[in-house]
């Protein structure tokens, strides 16, 4: 697995040029809108010298294996209009969402939790806080201009506003990534307020061993100074030479040249190894002041090959990379290729160590550290100049004549390499090439002109070098070791000034916070209806005002033991939503009453996603009628329901006092006028009556009226089936429907279920309206009405269903059972109408 | 970038319950904003507030829930208290009926919380002394018999409305510590921390500075 990734790695910094560093990839990522799983996509975070950006890429297989198969979608520059943060996606939890944001340019993908998001989040969140201290300079993405970016999106294309939506984030806790990073950018900022700079003396020392095996002591090296240094970074090239260690990379070596510094450093203080790394004969060893020791963090080594098909280990570079209290330091000891006129291989080297060394942890490359020492054998030489005249000048010590012939100068001037890198003046001389055992320069056949091959270079805030010299009495090598010695600014936390700071910022995102939680107004909060009438809707509208900072998610909640979040009377429409900072969203509160409740009366929850809850009080008044009536009180009344004095009506409602009627007086109105003015009406069922017409027919019902009923005979029809479809109870009683249904087949025993089982009033209803509905079928051919359609209507609403909506159940059952009361006989249940 | 876990490591939920008028708004307000609302009107609903505090070097976000006092909301209010860490019951001793009804408050807490809910009495508006219509000592009586704990507080000075929030987290905390609380009961009102990307660990740290807490 983990060789896929480098490969895929490897292909995707193929896309960029070798200023152009990929830093981390993300495979797998999708985009989170798009539902389909066949694309895939990997996002890449690349860098340019302090500039980054995020490359989102499209490929064509899951796992690309040729520079073809990619191609970029979007870039997307990381600078201080750059946003990244995560959120949970609602009942998953391996994957989240991860947004990225760039003024109003918005791209969210779902991504796998897990160490590479990580990773690559915290990656992200580094480079756009050091996009914060540096200048920006976005030109390098100029040529992927052909591909979607958010560089060139307009301000004013403004969809959402920015901050809010960070911070409404960051209010529901679902964004640590945020809170943290913004945390940690704002400590950043904050850094003067608690930390201080001390001083620390660094040792650096390099030296070619030429392969020589580790014989002599190296305190007169190591140990020149009077005061013992607070850190050793001591670099050695070619510790082996052996084909053994050139093909297996490993030696004996490393632990005797080790020990070697190990008895070589100051006697004044004691030491410990903090990283020893090594690359074939490159070694770098960095040792600590024990009673600093605790302060150093982080400690990450890398090695890059430049030798042989320039990935061999013969030459190249090896780092150290250490946090040293709040102070990034990097060591770097590298040997380049060798020969007078290779010194363009040799910046070559240099680039590629630079390029490779990846400490796979924050920073990653070397540039990026506060402070960096580079050492080695560089392997620059004086060139233009023959050996006799090197000698010459070096007798007549004319240095600046000979450091002028240096290529390394001369590179450096040209910014081919170790741009930025500050080396101390030269004093000493070349370290390069003697007869082995003596002070004397090479006087071998080849008698190669001396050179500074030995080098120590800086580059960073605060350093300031000391010495810088060779050390002439360590005489096994054809090189002579060289050393500088650095004070160096390294900036220390002051654990109580921190605590303050970073409690004070706690403190302050707290309040945030709370700030930012969505924030509404409800314009009112009691609404009361008017006296609500039966299927006479009302509506009022209240308004949700968005006061807050961020925009409210809305949303009507259940309460603890409810199944709705309202009243069955009460519609609320939207019943969630959205609404903006400064906007406002009207809410409808619609009632409709369908049963005989006198009091309403209900509390809606408005629940603000991450934020408060808003109680609104609902109340009003439901009107008696004689639709919700159960059938045997309205048979007891001798009036319409409205003209009875509370009293009179309390008294029936408990069915106190006698029958009057075998029907509702309502029922027989209904029908009758049907007997008199429908029969012989088309279609007389179907016709959609205006609401008006039925609150007249209603209240012409209710209330009773001398005039006659002024409503078309198909609203009195329709009333018909309303008045049947809200009867308290069934006509047919809930308890008796299965036994009915099953009964169907049967006339007999459906007839025994009407005359025995139903009380009498139901059965007056259901015979009377079987009768009704078998005078209609005699006039079929006029009204267009048969046996087997009047069944199905009429089972529907005389076997009801006890809960109104439920998915209608047997209908089939329901019909049939109804059609035997349509073509049989029915003279010898004959009822009285009074 | 040396330091701890920037982050907080534990979520507990609070409610804040008691007759309207006895100041709970105005205690949550004190706690989050320190300052004090001299004219705050009734809690119509359930306000909500956060803050993240330090209780045996640990970081905790507190999320507190404040609750509509008025009697019509009671039935409503019963749904907020499931799955509470701690739970704020606050009267006012400046009126006598607020105290009276505690014990039908602290019914509805036991019978809607968990028994690991810790129970808190504030009796609030101690700053008003010449009103007073409560005795400390009752209070304290009442306190003791029911096993809650209690302090005097005033949301207008501060007094000691930083302990009562404090002593209830550091109380909580202890039952996490002693395994009394469950904290993977769904209904504990205790949240580990989501585990985010960015930075992981926070769980591990928690478990070192486990032993010696001495709170
Ligand atoms: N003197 C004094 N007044 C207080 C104190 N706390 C609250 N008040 C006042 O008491 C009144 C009610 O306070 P709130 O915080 O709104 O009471 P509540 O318990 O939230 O009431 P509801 O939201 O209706 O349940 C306000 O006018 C406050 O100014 C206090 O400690 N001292
Ligand atoms: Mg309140």
């Amino acid at each position: 697995m983990l060789s896929i990734n480098q490969d895929i790695f490897e292909i995707i910094q193929a896309k960029f040029s070798s200023s152009e560093v990929v830093r981390c990839i993300h495979l797998n990522v999708s985009l989170f809108t798009e539902l389909s799983n066949e694309e895939y996509r990997i996002l890449a975070l690349v860098t340019k010298k302090s500039n980054s950006a995020l490359f989102l890429f499209f490929c064509k297989k899951p796992n690309p294996i040729h520079l073809s198969d990619l191609f970029i979608e979007t870039v997307i520059p990381i600078d201080e209009n750059f946003e990244c943060f995560s959120d949970t996606i609602l009942g998953e939890d391996k994957y989240l969402l991860f947004i990225v944001k760039y003024r109003n340019f918005i791209l969210e993908f779902r991504i796998k939790t897990g160490l590479e998001s990580s990773n690559f989040a915290s990656e992200i969140i580094k480079c756009k806080e050091r996009s914060l201290y540096e200048n920006c300079d976005h030109r390098w993405l100029f040529k992927y201009s052909d591909v979607k970016s958010p560089l060139d999106c307009t301000e004013n294309k403004s969809q959402s506003p920015d901050i809010p939506f960070v911070r409404q984030n960051m209010a529901q806790n679902q964004n640590a990534i945020n809170r943290e990073s913004m945390l940690k950018y704002q400590l950043k900022l904050k850094e003067p307020e608690f930390t201080q700079y001390q001083e620390f003396t660094i040792f650096t020392g390099t030296w070619n061993v030429n392969g020589q095996l580790p014989s002599i002591s190296l305190k007169p090296w190591l140990s020149c100074d009077t005061e013992p240094p607070d850190l050793y970074a001591v670099g050695f090239q070619e510790i082996d030479l052996s084909k053994e260690a050139f093909l297996f990379n490993d030696t004996p070596r490393e632990a005797e040249w080790e020990k070697m510094v190990l008895e070589g450093v100051h006697p004044n203080a004691k030491y410990r190894t903090v990283a020893l790394t090594r690359l074939v004969g490159i070694q770098l060893i960095v040792l600590i002041n024990i009673k600093h020791y605790q302060h150093i963090k982080n400690v990450a080594v890398d090695t890059v090959g430049t030798g042989l098909l320039g990935k061999m280990g013969n030459k190249g570079g090896v780092a150290v990379r250490l946090d040293l209290h709040n102070t990034s330091l990097c060591f770097v000891n590298s040997h380049l290729a060798a020969h007078v006129e290779e010194f363009e291989r040799r910046n070559q080297d240099y680039k590629d160590i630079n390029a490779r060394i990846n400490f796979r942890r924050h920073p990653t490359a070397i540039k990026d550290h506060d402070q960096i020492y580079w050492l080695g054998d560089l392997n620059y030489r004086i060139t233009e100049l023959t050996t006799s005249q090197v000698k010459t000048l070096l007798l007549r010590n004319e240095m600046a004549t000979l450091l002028k012939a240096d290529q390394l100068n001369q590179q450096k001037e040209r910014g081919n390499v170790l741009l930025d890198y500050n080396e101390l003046d030269i004093t000493f001389p070349p370290t390069y090439k003697y007869d082995l055992n003596s002070d004397t320069f090479d006087t071998s056949e080849k008698a190669r002109p001396p050179a500074w091959t030995d080098r120590i270079l800086y580059r960073g805030k605060g350093i300031y070098q000391q010495k810088y010299r060779s050390h002439m009495e360590l005489r096994i090598s054809d090189h002579k070791p060289v050393s500088a010695l650095f004070k160096s600014e390294i900036s220390v936390i002051n654990q109580a000034k921190y605590r303050k700071v970073h409690e004070e910022l706690l403190k302050r995102m707290d309040k945030l916070e709370n700030e930012f939680l969505p924030q509404v107004t409800v314009d009112q909060t009691e609404i009361k209806f008017d006296l609500v009438r039966f299927r006479e809707p009302q509506f009022r509208d209240i308004i949700i005002a968005n006061t807050g900072q961020v925009p409210a998610e809305f949303e009507f909640i259940k309460k603890l033991d409810e199944q709705s979040y309202c009243k069955e009377w009460l519609r609320i429409t939207p019943y969630c939503g959205t609404v903006n900072p400064g906007e406002k969203c009207d809410i409808r509160l619609e009632v409709n009453l369908e049963t005989d409740l006198v009091e309403l009366d209900d509390i809606l929850v408005l629940h603000l996603n991450g934020g408060k809850d808003m109680f609104i009080i609902v109340t009003g008044k439901g009107q008696r009628s004689s639709f919700t009536t159960s059938m045997r009180a309205l048979c007891r009344m001798s009036k319409p329901i409205m003209t009875l004095d509370d009293e009179q009506y309390r008294k029936i409602i408990a069915l106190d006092g006698e029958v009057l009627y075998s029907v509702p007086r309502e029922l027989w109105l209904l029908v009758d006028h049907l007997y008199t003015h429908g029969l012989t009406v088309k279609d007389l069922f179907e016709s959609n009556s205006t609401q008006d017409s039925f609150i007249r027919l209603r209240d012409w019902l209710d209330f009773g009226s001398t005039e006659p009923i002024s409503v078309s005979v198909e609203t009195v029809a329709e009333t018909l089936l309303i008045f049947l479809s809200y009867t308290k109870e069934p006509v047919i009683p809930s308890n008796l429907q299965n036994v009915a249904i099953a009964a169907s087949s049967n006339y007999h025993n459906c007839k025994n279920i009407i005359n025995e089982k139903l009380p009498d009033i139901h059965r007056n209803v259901f015979l009377y309206i079987c009768m009704f509905l078998q005078e209609l079928l005699r006039h079929s051919s006029e009204n267009g009405y048969d046996a087997k359609t009047l069944a199905s209507l009429f089972g529907e609403i005389l076997l009801r269903d006890p809960i109104r909506n439920s998915k209608p159940q047997a209908s089939r059952g329901k019909s049939n059972f109804i059609y035997n009361f349509l073509v049989n006989d029915l003279s010898t249940s004959i009822i009285p109408i009074k | 970038m040396s330091g701890g876990p920037y982050n907080y490591s534990y979520i507990f939920k609070y409610i804040i319950i008691g007759d309207m008028g006895v100041g709970k708004s105005c205690l949550l307000h004190q706690f989050t904003e320190k300052k004090f609302m001299a004219d705050c009107p009734h809690t119509i609903g359930v306000e909500f507030g956060t803050r993240i505090i330090d209780v045996c070097g640990q970081k905790i976000k507190l999320q507190i829930w404040d609750t509509a006092g008025q009697e019509r909301f009671r039935a409503v209010t019963r749904s907020y208290y499931r799955g509470a860490a701690g739970a704020l019951m606050v009267y006012d001793i400046t009126r006598r009926s607020t105290y009276n009804h505690l014990s039908s408050w602290l019914t509805d807490t036991r019978n809607l919380t968990n028994p690991s809910t810790v129970i808190f009495l504030i009796g609030n508006k101690c700053d008003l002394e010449a009103q007073r219509d409560v005795t400390y000592e009752e209070a304290s009586k009442f306190a003791e018999e029911n096993g809650l704990m209690f302090v005097e507080a005033s949301a207008k000075t501060g007094d000691n409305v930083e302990e009562a929030f404090l002593e209830t987290a550091k109380k909580i905390y202890q039952s996490i510590q002693d395994g009394r609380l469950d904290l993977n009961a769904a209904e504990s009102g205790v949240q580990h921390k989501p585990s985010t990307p960015g930075r992981n660990n926070l769980s591990s740290d928690n478990q070192g500075s486990k032993d010696n807490c001495s709170c």
